[in-house]
């Protein structure tokens, strides 16, 4: 239906699409209702150890699932958080994903932790990385007659540390800025390191300079100062809105990748 | 290409209902503007205020966020259901009316959907937690104060009366 109708539109968890509809800022000529897909709302371990979780499974059922949970905590975490309890139940993390709001929780999320993305289509399926899967503000690289069908996050090794940080309006609510980090320590040392600013222009961003700075270096106090200076010489775009100025965003995004990094040093390793 | 009318059946508070909506009918019009169905109210109409929560298959939602066609063949539960048929309130409304957890009313039936789900959960409760599964309903009166004392008191906690308020006791009129 979606490949035969002509402006044709998915509908998943509904809470943005259908205020979007009420606004008349959309006008599809069709919705191919998804929710009740039980393909599409499935959580399980795929063979090659990865974390399987359908781009319709609400974020009440990602916080809930004991599957996630122990392959990802972090991404349970943040489905618990989410909005609120209502919504929890209707949204689902494809919807989150496909939307790319810059201010949404999981793309830096998920695309500091390596997830992938598939997606089927009249071609048959692909399978996208972060960076190719965003392209951009409130886009992704679906076209119209595709769906997101499952987002697959590869397993943790065991000396990976994570932490999410924001800074957001009022408790579980839009988020100024954003940061997801994602850091291997080995024997002290950060062998690899993922850093993700969100609720900036054209989100999730990958901070490569900030990566390279710290990779290699000793996993103690002075690694948030060499990310910060890091930081400064960093160009990221970020826009005036109500809530705050560019400059003031780009500070707390800062603040935020700072204090992620501060966390995870907290942490001890997962064992 | 379009699919209107489409007929729906659904369960409303155990009776059911069947109609015929187009695609794009609000849960919350259909049951409020065909049943009269009057538990759920519409608020702010954009996903915020949650006066329109109901459950849905036993799912908490907002129905003004939910299209009609997408509650076909479920079972759909408000705060008209709450109360016997005889009116008597459930435990949860008198603590309501006990601890003067309402003033104007219209996020009432939204707040004892929230916190019938909330209680039923088997969640633990406690200020911090009751305050927390109340977020996505909005009340501009109360203050919060006196629901969260409801929902805590209808846990079976100790929780003293707002200062003035007359004790009664359970199932009495005002």
């Amino acid at each position: 239906m979606l490949v035969d109708t002509d402006g044709a539109a998915v509908l998943a968890g509904g809470q943005t699409l259908i205020n979007v509809l009420k606004l008349n800022l959309a006008a599809p000529t069709a919705l191919v209702d998804i929710h009740r897909l039980p393909e599409l709302r499935i959580i399980k371990p795929a063979e090659d150890g990865a974390l399987v979780i359908g781009a319709a499974a609400t974020y009440a059922q990602v916080a809930a699932d004991p599957i996630v949970s122990s392959a990802q905590p972090s991404v349970a975490a943040m489905a618990a958080g989410l909005v609120d309890r209502q919504v929890r139940n209707r949204g689902t993390i494809g919807g989150n994903c496909c939307l790319n709001d810059p201010t949404n929780n999981f793309p830096p999320l998920l695309a500091a932790l390596d997830a992938r993305f598939r997606i089927a289509g009249p071609a048959g399926e692909r399978v996208l990385d972060a960076a190719d899967f965003f392209t951009g503000t409130m886009s992704t690289a679906l076209t119209p007659d595709e769906i997101l069908i499952a987002i697959e996050i590869p397993p943790l090794p065991g000396n990976a540390r994570i932490a999410h940080r924001h800074l957001q309006i009022g408790a579980d609510s839009w988020a100024v800025a954003r940061a997801a980090v994602r850091l291997d320590i080995d024997a002290g040392i950060v062998t690899s390191a993922r850093l993700v600013a969100g609720a900036v222009q054209n989100s999730p961003v990958r901070l490569h300079d900030i990566e390279t700075t710290l990779t290699g270096r000793t996993a103690d106090a002075s690694l948030p100062l060499a990310a910060l200076e890091a930081f400064d010489d960093t160009r990221i775009v970020t826009v005036d809105d109500v809530h705050c100025s560019a400059a003031y965003r780009k500070q707390m995004c800062k603040i935020q990748v700072r204090r992620a990094l501060e966390e995870i040093l907290a942490q001890g390793s997962r064992s | 290409m379009t699919s209107d009318p489409n007929p729906i059946t659904v369960i409303v508070d155990g009776r059911e209902e069947r109609g015929v909506v187009s695609a794009r009918k609000l849960l919350v019009h259909w049951l409020r503007d065909t049943l009269d169905e009057r538990g759920p109210k519409i608020g702010c109409d954009t996903g915020n205020c949650g006066a329109c929560t109901v459950r849905c298959d036993g799912h908490l939602v907002k129905s003004c966020m939910v299209l009609a066609v997408q509650a076909d063949s479920t079972e759909v539960e408000t705060a008209a259901g709450l109360a016997a048929e005889d009116g008597t309130l459930n435990h949860l409304q008198s603590c309501f009316k006990r601890y003067h957890a309402l003033q104007c009313g219209y996020c009432t039936s939204g707040m004892l959907m929230t916190a019938t789900d909330f209680l039923e959960s088997g969640e633990e409760v406690t200020d911090q937690s009751t305050r927390r599964a109340l977020k996505g309903n909005i009340c501009r009166c109360t203050g919060y104060e006196n629901i969260v004392r409801a929902v805590r008191a209808a846990a079976g906690q100790d929780v003293p009366l707002p200062h003035g308020a007359v004790p009664t006791r359970e199932g009495d009129d005002l």
